[in-house]
């Protein structure tokens, strides 16, 4: 019994980390948003070594910067009404663009949005789109073109929409006609009588396992973002990805530092990294979601580039539009939200 | 009840819970990235779970607090228990509320509430937060499992030791843990498997520089899951199996009293 | 003795010391939180309002609440259906490797729930395992859609929740004096007498703790309703999650624990009291 106690109280000695040298950059990222390599390459360049932690949605990245200021992130990556919402409460960081000379790398078309003017506080990482996802062996496929043709009866409970309050009500605000980022009180409320008639066609809401479900057929139709169906049609070549007429979300994933940051210097020295072409291109290579960074875009080879799934053309991004942060109408759209899983 | 029909239906039960099992191991040798169905086979998941030192250290992490955060909620939960069934004491229904508390609260609710309490005491988030964390949570399973056992004992066994002239120090050494034992292991294990597979609580009360597994695997799913894992936890499948299997054969047996 | 006093008071002091700190101001702040009233920005304003609770009597939350009931309770009575005579079987086994056993009972619940509901969802999945198998032994003709409905929550819950009725059943049932069974069939008691008047009534703590250990996690858990049921409906783990992190209105996620607790705990009281009736056993002893 003694024995056991000694073993015990060594072995919690042994496995408390050393507090060694300070050298080091914590970033905090979405899961297979980079290769292991490239942070390799950064410590072998740099000497700065990497922690590099994971999350997998916004809202608990928000919650949890919320609760407890001093987490000691040094770089996080929130996506567009995030950054917002954060750069509004005083939770991020001015950034000194004078200490990222790579900076201007990045495609203008992407920058200088509502959510962040001047990208003041936030550096794009990674962009994507949400669209509708399609198999073509599903008859009456080529005549999906728009939001609204999801609402038709013959689709009854064969559709995956994404479980995202903002992504859901985005649709049903862009078929009738009112921005995505509307905080109208009877809008919101029309497109929430909007989305009950289509509750029926709904089969489930889910995020993580929308590859899958398509590669394998259980479903035929659906809400999924540009990424996720690039990589899927990898393995089923049937899957198409269509931007709706009405218009389409453009999400922007981007790098920015936190107020309780404790190296700020190493997050300096990180984001230029990843601000670099060749690296920027590197990434999106390895995790096939595409570039904002213009030079790497350029360098990239002809596959993913003339793929209209990742990159859309000119024309198709005009009908692009930025998730803001809609402010107080937030309980409005999440009341509506409930309502729409309760009554379902 | 004849034997066969016994073993049968405990054989149906570690079916049910193998299956899935098995399953997963069979998919570690996929021949596919994101489907769920079977498209061949191959050792690549493997080979780059091989290569994937970080993976291996993330486990390792998992595993350190797992162990320590089961031995000392089953150390506090036996005590607790103990302490609730023999003595009355100021603020004894208060403790009993507590415990349940612990239980019936969602893991967000304690997640968040824990961060908060961390921020005020001005501790950095990393191993130790996420250690008192996964104790504090696992005492009240430890604790149930216990008093419903210690409830089923013959009370009068502590008066004979009393008679006898055994201290309580003594009655709860020589007595209550032996008799105890078999809940006492149930607790261990109990604990072992909550702290291992907890996402929400730890997510939010670990630091930049402590990564574990079920987190890992937790943020990995959002893009999709990667057979990588499927192999990782076979491996650790495979390990565990075997070690339990070897301890359990190489022990000397006890006498059953 | 004095040892005693010694050895009553540190352990009381150790296990009130580590519980006031991590469970009881924790839950202390929960509390107030639920009176705080909601500010989008700063997650909470320090001013004692009821609107949290008030929201709460809004009749579409006593669905959600219903509808976890409905699910948990489900689920607990199934897990006990199952490990009653699995623990029972499993306790009475005069075998060398009786405790290997036990381990092989909770091993694979050391592998990743996650990725195991996964397993559970290429099983269910409309050209999966199941179907695969009953389309083959021609048992049925199309597909059976289980995935992303009530029944595959229940069976993910269930598969989840298992080892948690087994364990605390288990430790109890072990210690069953053999002798009351054979007084009992001394007296002349068939087998189903025995069982339910001289059995049941001993495990009977032991069932208790298994349902405590299944039924209330049961009612808080979400991402299993959420992956395996198509996110299609509200339980209260999910409205709580939603509320906290979607939400953000922290007071009104607090307000909802609250409640949850309140209601486990009004059911565990009424349920102590309906037992005190038919107890057999008198108070545990006190201060010998």
């Amino acid at each position: 019994m003694r024995r056991v106690c000694f073993f015990i109280l060594w072995f919690s000695m042994l496995a408390s980390p050393a507090y060694t040298a300070e050298n080091i950059v914590n970033i905090y990222n979405w899961s297979n948003y980079i290769s292991s390599d490239v942070l390799k390459e950064f410590t072998q360049e740099t000497g700065i070594k990497v922690n590099y932690t994971t999350y997998d949605s916004n809202e608990t990245l928000y919650a949890k910067l919320k609760a407890n200021p001093r987490t000691g992130y040094d770089v996080i990556v929130p996506s567009t009404y995030y950054v917002d919402r954060m750069r509004q409460q005083g939770m991020l960081q001015a950034l000194d663009k004078s200490r990222l000379p790579n900076f201007k790398h990045l495609n203008p078309a992407l920058l200088n949005k509502s959510y962040d003017p001047g990208n003041h506080y936030s550096i794009p990482y990674f962009w994507s789109s949400t669209g509708i996802v399609v198999n073509s062996k599903y008859p009456a496929s080529q005549r999906l073109q728009a939001w609204s043709t999801l609402w038709n009866p013959i689709y009854r409970n064969q559709l995956l929409l994404l479980d995202d309050v903002h992504e859901v009500f985005s649709m049903a605000l862009m078929v009738l006609g009112f921005s995505p980022n509307d905080t109208h009180p009877e809008h919101i409320r029309l497109a929430y009588l909007k989305l009950k008639q289509l509750m029926p066609n709904v089969r489930l809401f889910n995020n993580d396992g929308v590859k899958s479900l398509f590669i394998d057929e259980d479903l035929m139709l659906g809400m999924a973002w540009n990424g996720d169906v690039y990589q899927a049609a990898q393995e089923n070549s049937a899957l198409r990805f269509i931007y709706p007429k009405e218009g389409f979300v453009i999400s922007i994933d981007s790098m920015a530092i936190p107020i309780g940051a404790s190296h700020l210097n190493n997050a300096y020295t990180f984001i230029n990294f990843i601000l670099r072409p060749d690296i920027a291109k590197k990434i999106s290579l390895a995790t096939g979601f595409a570039t904002p960074n213009l030079t790497a875009y350029k360098m990239m080879p002809k596959v993913p580039l003339n793929n209209s799934m990742i990159y859309p053309d000119k024309k198709t991004l005009q009908r692009g539009r930025v998730q803001d942060d809609v402010g107080v109408a937030e309980s409005i759209y999440q009341y509506y939200w409930e309502l729409l899983k309760i009554g379902g | 009840m004849n034997r066969l029909a016994r073993f049968s239906y405990l054989a149906v039960i570690y079916c049910f819970f193998y299956f899935p099992i098995v399953l997963l191991i069979i998919y570690s040798f996929n021949n596919s990235t994101y489907s769920l169905l079977w498209h061949g086979f191959t050792l690549d998941w493997y080979k780059q779970l091989g290569d994937d030192s970080d993976l291996a250290v993330v486990a390792l992490h998992s595993l350190e607090v797992g162990v320590l955060a089961a031995s000392f909620a089953t150390l506090i939960g036996t005590i607790a228990a103990t302490c609730l069934y023999r003595y009355r004491f100021f603020g004894k229904h208060l403790l009993h509320g507590l415990l349940f508390v612990l239980i019936v609260s969602p893991d967000i609710v304690m997640g968040i509430s824990l961060l908060i309490l961390f921020f005020l005491l001005h501790m950095r988030l990393g191993f130790w937060t996420l250690l008192l964390s996964h104790i504090t949570f696992c005492i009240p399973f430890v604790a149930v499992t216990i008093y419903s056992r210690l409830t089923g004992l013959d009370k009068y066994i502590f008066e004979a030791a009393r008679d006898l002239g055994a201290t309580d120090f003594m009655s709860f050494r020589r007595i209550i843990i032996p008799m105890l034992w078999p809940a006492i292991l149930a607790g261990w294990l109990l604990s072992f498997t909550l702290s291992l597979d907890d996402v929400i609580i730890s997510f939010f009360v670990t630091g930049p520089d402590f990564q574990i597994l079920p987190l890992y695997i937790y943020s990995l799913v959002r893009l999709g899951l990667k057979p990588e894992l499927n192999a990782l936890c076979s491996v650790m499948f495979a390990i565990t199996l075997f070690i339990v299997i070897a301890f359990q054969l190489a022990l000397p047996k006890k006498v059953n009293q | 003795m004095k040892v005693d006093r010694l050895f009553k008071g540190t352990s009381i002091s150790m296990v009130w010391l580590w519980l006031s700190v991590f469970a009881l101001l924790p839950t202390l702040l929960v509390l107030i939180t639920s009176f705080l009233k909601n500010d989008p920005v700063n997650l909470f304003h320090w001013q004692f309002s009821l609107q949290n609770y008030q929201a709460l009597l809004n009749p579409i939350y006593f669905r959600v609440f219903w509808h976890s009931f409905y699910v948990a309770g489900l689920c607990s009575l199934i897990c006990l259906v199952l490990s009653y005579p699995f623990a029972y079987l499993l306790a009475r086994l005069d075998f060398k490797y009786k405790n290997l056993l036990l381990f092989l009972v909770i091993i694979p619940f050391w592998t990743s729930s996650l990725i195991r509901t996964y397993a559970i969802i290429s099983i269910l999945k409309a050209k999966g395992l199941l179907n695969s198998i009953l389309l083959t032994l021609g048992i049925i003709h199309h597909p059976l859609t289980i995935l992303y409905t009530t029944t595959a929550v229940i069976i993910g819950l269930v598969y989840s929740l298992l080892p948690f009725m087994i364990l605390p059943l288990y430790a109890n049932i072990e210690k069953l004096d053999t002798q009351f069974i054979d007084a009992a069939r001394d007296l002349g008691a068939n087998t189903l007498t025995t069982f339910t008047r001289v059995i049941l009534p001993l495990t009977f703590p032991g069932i208790m703790g298994g349902i405590i250990l299944v039924f209330l996690p049961a009612m808080s858990m979400f991402y299993i309703p959420d992956i395996l049921g198509g996110a299609k409906s509200l339980l209260v783990g999910n409205l709580i999650q939603n509320e906290f992190l979607s939400a953000n209105n922290w007071p009104l996620g607090s307000a909802v624990s609250m409640v949850l607790t309140l209601a486990m705990g009004v059911l565990l009281l009424l349920y102590r009291r309906a037992n005190k009736i038919g107890q057999y056993h008198d108070e545990p002893l006190g201060e010998i």
